[in-house]
């Protein structure tokens, strides 16, 4: 194991020197860097919005009908602020056509006291202000029914708009609130894993295709050359991924350009033990990943072969992501699925890591988890290092499983 | 230093590719390890490298069961390989310090080496942009690089040009001369019989002929002379009418200028030598006309695989 050390550090250089991944690092930081400045500049835009809006601001026009103008305005105003609200008597086509020519943001056509038409130019996923005069329709009529009973005005808007204080008491983890922060972290995960894994792919397929490995293999144990890559990969990626994740937090931290919301940040605000469990189980899936990447990468003569041969493993991997996704949107978190993939050591880097951040679960089953894991890169690494042997004197058309299988069960 | 091979065995699933390998070789002599393609000559050569072991037999140096992790030993691949994206002095100070060598060895045997081979100026562009020669000068630089005790060469002269090749000639000659023990792998004979002391030719993983190429030069009959002259026809005549009771055949042969003469025993070279000094014939040569390494080749590599 004398040369691990070297064929490490020679991997690492290699893979942080290629031109692909430095792309990739300073796209990633621009990006991250583009992240902070995004609200600032909405901010500024919003604000530029609001200085010309005062040179033309937006109506929304609402119907005559039995409701009393000033409730109609009392009752939209706190909504639409930077909106006039006009009552108009207007036929419902010139409605339309103001709508559809901008002049109109809305119209709101009052057919009867509980019915009317909300009228808008393009309904929008994300617009909800069909939902908004829902709301406010709702409210006129109740008012207008509570007046009729003889409850004032005021008395009525104290009934249907009397604030409530609330607060959730959780007694096992509050997962509502880690939620975002722990699913974009096992995107990251579930990302890392298949990039790094892929440079060892690339590294072993073309050390083969170029022949250095007729060179390498009489240099150096085939074990030596598996762990070796596979460690200077996995520290490559760490390195890009630090460099990443420092560079998104001095750019939230040092926005120049405004405060980043705090919904946004709170999304993207890991706590310590959240990243620290990350960074755990990312580098125990890698490993585990990583190494049969590399030993079945090793039978591939040129990079077209790689794809058929480390499919079946990319399929693994994503079932896995998508069963964790599935379990964990389907609220079966604390499912005896979801504890049992937490151990099988092809699936526990994502499930465990999920389970150990969303929900309160005894430090001994992470422990175990842990060890299973461990004890599986162990016997990965040695049967990586057993195919990689068989694997790069081979040329040609790569083998078929049972003929890996066979070979290995000869070995 | 003295590295035997002794009776050595490998099988490929059903297939036995090596059928009891034996030959050695010693500092400062170099084997030349002949045999058709799939002879098994790599197989021979990865055990050699440790690559993969052997199912029976041993590797002896100086009597003592091989010990790779103290013993230098430099290959050069018949498909050569290094990176051609990485620059030159970065890799072969790797593959130095991959073969046991520190940094700061590396580093000096990269600038020794380079500059032997000529090749300093190249030191820090990528092996991509050299040309095929010159990529295959940095490869033997790269087997070099540590001074090896054992040098296996898998066709080193493949695809280099006259003067490049007498570099190599020149650098595996000083190799030899250094004490280094050479293991010579070519289709080239012209080659080996440059280089090798012995030979050992393979055929269908056994060994055929194993020795040293002067005597088994001279275990072959004697008996075929050229005489080299202008006057081939009145040469040819001569013998066919002063000596034919002892020849066999007499060739003229106007290309090489001389005449073939095969006697019926090798005792009757004198007698001819005799006859031409008498008859004052122009005689440039008198030579009794060896086998070939080729036709040694030929002759034993045939059939078998």
């Amino acid at each position: 194991m004398k040369n691990i050390l070297k064929i490490l550090k020679f991997e690492y250089l290699t893979c942080i020197r290629n031109k692909a991944f430095i792309i990739i690092t300073v796209f990633m930081v621009c990006a991250s860097m583009l992240f902070s400045l995004i609200p600032g500049i909405m901010q500024s835009m919003s604000e530029d919005d609001a200085s010309s809006d005062e040179s033309s601001r937006q109506v929304i026009a609402i119907t005559k009908s039995g409701y009393d103008d000033e409730l109609i305005r009392k009752e939209f105003s706190p909504y639409y602020p930077a909106a006039d609200i006009t009552i108009t008597d207007e036929q419902r086509k010139v409605i339309e056509e103001k709508v559809d020519s901008g002049e109109y943001l809305f119209a709101v056509d009052i057919t009867a006291p509980n019915s009317f038409t909300y009228i808008t130019k393009n309904q929008t996923l994300y617009n909800a202000d069909d939902q908004i005069v829902m709301k406010l329709m709702q409210d006129m009529y109740s008012v207008t029914e509570l007046n009729k009973l003889g409850i004032s005005g005021e008395q009525a808007d104290k009934i249907l708009h009397a604030g409530f204080f609330s607060e959730v008491v959780t007694t096992g983890a509050d997962i509502t609130k880690n939620y975002m922060p722990v699913y974009l972290l096992m995107c990251i995960l579930f990302v890392s894993i298949t990039f790094y894994g892929q440079l060892v792919t690339q590294s072993v397929v073309s050390e083969k295709n170029t022949r250095a490995m007729e060179l390498l293999i009489t240099c150096a144990k085939p074990s030596e050359l598996m762990f070796g890559k596979v460690i200077g990969a996995g520290l490559a990626g760490l390195t890009q991924l630090a460099v990443i994740f420092l560079s998104l937090a001095c750019s939230i931290n040092l926005a120049p350009w405004g405060e980043i919301p705090p919904e946004i940040k709170e999304f993207i605000s890991f706590p310590t033990e959240t990243l620290l469990l990350a960074l755990v189980f990312f580098l125990l899936g890698f490993f585990i990943y990583a190494f049969l990447l590399g030993a079945l990468a090793s039978f591939a003569s040129k990079s077209e072969d790689l794809n058929g041969l480390t499919t079946p493993v990319l399929f693994v991997m994503m079932g896995v992501y998508f069963a964790v996704v599935f379990l964990c949107t389907g609220d079966m978190i604390d499912s005896t699925a979801m504890t049992v993939l937490s151990y099988i050591p092809l699936s526990a880097p994502m499930a465990m890591f999920v389970r150990a951040t969303l929900i309160d679960i005894p430090v001994w089953e992470i422990a175990v988890s842990v060890v299973l894991q461990m004890i599986t890169i162990y016997l990965c690494g040695l049967l990586a290092a057993a195919i990689y042997k068989i694997g790069v004197l081979m040329y040609g058309n790569p083998p078929r499983f049972s003929e890996i299988i066979r070979l290995l069960k000869k070995q | 230093m003295k590295v035997s091979v002794e009776n050595i065995t490998k099988s490929f699933g059903e297939k036995q590719v090596l059928k009891g390998i034996s030959f050695e070789t010693e500092s400062g002599k170099s084997l030349g390890l002949l045999g058709r393609n799939g002879a098994g000559k790599t197989t021979t050569i990865r055990i050699l490298m440790g690559v993969f072991y052997q199912n029976s037999g041993d590797i002896l140096v100086d009597g003592k069961k091989i010990d790779r992790d103290h013993l230098q030993i430099g290959y050069l691949p018949e498909e050569r390989g290094l990176y051609p994206k990485q620059k030159i002095s970065e890799q072969l100070v790797y593959f130095g310090m991959l073969r046991g060598q520190t940094k700061q060895q590396a580093r000096a045997a990269v600038v020794k080496w380079l500059d032997r081979m000529g090749m300093s100026e190249y030191k820090d562009k990528k092996l991509e942009t050299l040309s095929k020669g010159n990529q295959q000068k940095i490869q033997l630089a790269a087997t070099l690089l540590c001074d090896p005790q054992l040098v296996i060469l898998d066709e080193p002269f493949s695809g280099l040009d006259p003067v490049n090749a007498m570099l190599l000639k020149e650098v595996i000659l000083e190799s030899i001369d250094g004490g280094a023990a050479v293991i010579f792998s070519s289709h080239q004979m012209n080659y080996i019989e440059e280089f090798c002391n012995d030979i050992c030719i393979l055929n269908g993983g056994s060994i055929v002929l194993s020795g040293d190429i002067r005597d088994i030069k001279r275990s072959y009959p004697r008996n075929t002379i050229n005489i080299y002259t202008e006057a081939l026809t009145e040469t040819a005549a001569l013998v066919n009418t002063r000596y034919h009771d002892r020849t066999e055949s007499v060739h003229p042969d106007e290309k090489e200028h001389c005449v073939t003469v095969k006697l019926q025993n090798e005792s009757d070279k004198d007698g001819l030598l005799r006859l031409l000094i008498d008859s004052k014939l122009n005689i440039d040569g008198f030579q009794i006309k060896e086998p070939t390494l080729n036709d040694i080749f030929v002759e034993y590599a045939e059939g078998g695989i």
